[in-house]
């Protein structure tokens, strides 16, 4: 056997599915997944022949479609935890974890055969809902691209919590104490991070050229880009605000006026403003720090499925998303390889070890 | 085939293994005898590779368990005192995930678990789950998955606990045959006579340290031979046991079913003496003779005082 089939190959995998998918847990979840992720899409395909949602069978199809690919990555990363967080320290509460380290089997072995085997069950899932999702081109305005794009926004993010989950299911000895962390972390990934945006937003640089993106750290959540894929744009002003002394006007007025081109211009106290489809500004009510009547700007706000600044300028909010997930997958299979061997070359102990009986 | 050497693993402030040194020549059964937390379970693990010594070594056929871990592990079958098995696996699928482990050939491992199975009498069970057998049978299915790639080493920790008379008697005799088989075993255990019968060497450990190690009859006899007398005197019985409690060397004198037995320290000349004290007195002795010890009474003596 040629060094990567070795690497790639090993038993605990075909062992994880056989013992899987002989109890009666698995048909359930799927079962579960299946009916609830069917059952949003229903309600909203209900709450589109009401009308809803208004007018316009193209948004119907991003509306159904946003909704479905939100749900299904809220399902997973309820359901990826569970399956990775006790598949280490399961093997050391059933005791039988130190029969797999007296075998030739290398560390990295365990922690792959360990993900695969559960990575295998969320792609499962994710071929199931594919009939559901379907739904959605009967609609049409989305197309076949979108769709992809956020199956593999979602896939990278199941890979993620399963690998942090085996992160932790390797550190903790306990698989309760694994799966609250592992929860613990998907909570951060998936809304932690996006809460970051709300309290810590980009300012706008009101001479800047360049619309500000949100912070780095938000499009950790798969939740922003797999908005974006659906809805072709980001989420209005999240993540983003203006100063505030721009924003501190006063007396007569004060704003920022979006233009039909997607520009946004803002204007200090006291300036009049035009006439326009959408006032954007908020809470302008006083200008300390700028002199009355004073233009500022034009500012510009972002629009479309790229990041117009920071760090991944350029980017699609997907591609951005992808790569920083990926990058925790990588730091959290280090971590695994490095702290499950039952002889560590590094020491870490949250408390002194027990003898052995 | 199994050489430690100043083995040492310390605990926060606490030696669990102070210094241990042993060796096991091929093709012999050891027997690690101890108390309760005496240190035998963290030598097994240390000789498994499953845990780092704070300082010493330790040779498996020549392979260092620290440095080349997987050499060891190739060459020993490790059987923990607790240990887990998967449910929803039957007995076949559970030895052939094993030997998978162990990177045997797809085809072979048809006939290596019939093997197994065979050896530990556990054919007609192969299909039974692994989950719903008793306690014994478990036991003899961990025993196959040890085996599962043919090591020459067997870490065999506590095989007999919590199994009944005739389930030990079959692990004993299932012992015996992999000893013929030309497998070197290392068992620790609490049932003493049945090591004496078993095993071909033995250790005795307490509190970390190791008391006394080498061919089983060899300890015995180190550890009880010319400690203890059996006296019988022609009448006079009483006279000689007043004669005997008041010397310096007698520990102890009791009377059993007739006779005298005395406990004493010293060697040789000290039984000597103590004949000479009785005859001296005008006691007609008819018989003494030093009595050989068990296992047993080698233990308590070993793990009762500085050896």
């Amino acid at each position: 056997m040629n060094p990567v089939a070795r690497a790639l190959w090993n038993p605990i995998v075909a062992k994880e599915y056989r013992a899987r998918m002989r109890t009666w847990r698995s048909p359930f979840a799927i079962t579960v997944y299946v009916v609830l992720l069917g059952g949003i899409g229903w309600l909203v395909f209900s709450a589109i022949a009401n009308n809803t949602f208004g007018s316009g069978l193209s948004n119907y199809g991003q509306t159904l479609f946003t909704f479905l690919i939100l749900f299904q990555v809220a399902l997973l990363a309820f359901i990826t935890p569970a399956l990775t967080a006790g598949a280490i320290s399961g093997e050391r509460e059933r005791q039988t974890i130190d029969l797999l380290f007296v075998t030739p089997l290398p560390t990295f072995s365990i922690i792959w055969g360990k993900l695969l085997a559960s990575m295998s069950f969320v792609v499962l899932l994710l071929i199931l809902s594919v009939p559901i999702f379907s739904m959605v081109f009967l609609f049409g305005g989305i197309e076949l691209d979108q769709v992809l794009d956020a199956f593999a926004v979602t896939g990278v993010t199941a890979l993620t919590l399963g690998l942090v989950g085996l992160a932790f299911s390797s550190l903790f000895r306990r698989s309760l104490v694994s799966t609250v962390a592992a929860y613990g972390a998907a909570f951060m990934l998936m809304a932690g991070t996006l809460l970051y945006g709300l309290l810590l937003p980009t300012e706008y640089d009101v001479n800047g050229t360049k619309a500000p993106a949100p912070p780095a750290v938000t499009l950790l959540s798969p939740v922003l880009p797999l908005f974006t894929i659906a809805t072709s744009q980001p989420i209005p002003t999240y993540g983003t605000r203006f100063p505030n002394a721009y924003l501190s006007t006063s007396g007569g007025g004060g704003g920022c006026y979006s233009a039909p081109d997607g520009t946004t211009t803002c204007y200090g106290s006291g300036a009049s403003l035009p006439s326009g489809p959408a006032f954007v500004g908020q809470g302008v009510t006083q200008a300390s720090t700028l002199p009355s009547n004073t233009l500022v700007g034009p500012v510009t706000q972002a629009s479309g499925t790229k990041l117009p600044s920071g760090l991944f300028e350029g980017w699609e909010y997907w591609q951005a998303n992808v790569v920083m997930q990926l990058a925790i997958c990588l730091v959290a299979l280090v971590f695994s390889a490095l702290v499950l061997p039952p002889v560590r070359r590094f020491r870490l102990r949250l408390r002194p070890a027990a003898a052995p009986a | 085939m199994i050489a430690v050497e100043n083995l040492t693993k310390v605990y926060g402030k606490r030696a669990a293994l102070d210094h241990v040194s042993f060796e096991v020549p091929a093709r012999e059964i050891f027997g690690f005898v101890g108390p309760n937390g005496a240190g035998k379970t963290t030598t097994l693990r240390i000789l498994a590779a499953l845990l780092a010594p704070t300082e010493g070594r330790a040779f498996i056929d020549g392979a260092d368990v620290t440095r080349d871990r997987e050499k060891v592990h190739s060459r020993i079958g490790y059987m923990p005192d607790f240990f887990g098995v998967y449910d929803q696996l039957t007995v076949a699928e559970y030895l052939d995930f094993y030997a998978a482990c162990y990177r045997q050939p797809k085809r072979r491992r048809q006939k290596i678990v019939d093997d197994l199975l065979a050896l530990v009498g556990m054919t007609e069970r192969r299909n039974q789950l692994v989950d719903t057998l008793s306690r014994g049978l478990k036991q003899r299915v961990c025993l196959a998955r040890a085996l599962v790639h043919d090591p020459a080493v067997l870490l065999l920790d506590e095989p007999a606990s919590g199994l009944d008379p005739r389930a030990r008697v079959e692990v004993r005799e299932i012992l015996k045959e992999l000893q013929a088989m030309g497998k070197t075993i290392v068992i620790s255990s609490h049932i003493l006579p049945e090591l004496t019968e078993l095993c071909t060497m033995i250790g005795i450990i307490d509190r970390g340290r190791m008391r006394a190690t080498g061919p089983v009859q060899e300890v015995i006899a180190r550890l009880t031979s010319g400690r203890r007398l059996k006296i019988a005197v022609l009448g006079e019985k009483d006279t000689a046991i007043e004669i005997l409690t008041p010397l310096p060397s007698v520990r102890q004198v009791t009377s059993v079913n007739g006779t005298i037995e005395a406990e004493y320290e010293g060697d040789e000349r000290t039984a000597s003496d103590i004949l000479l004290a009785l005859t001296g007195a005008g006691i007609r002795v008819s018989e003494f003779t030093p009595m050989a010890g068990g296992l047993e009474d080698a233990f308590l003596r070993a793990t009762s005082e500085e050896v």
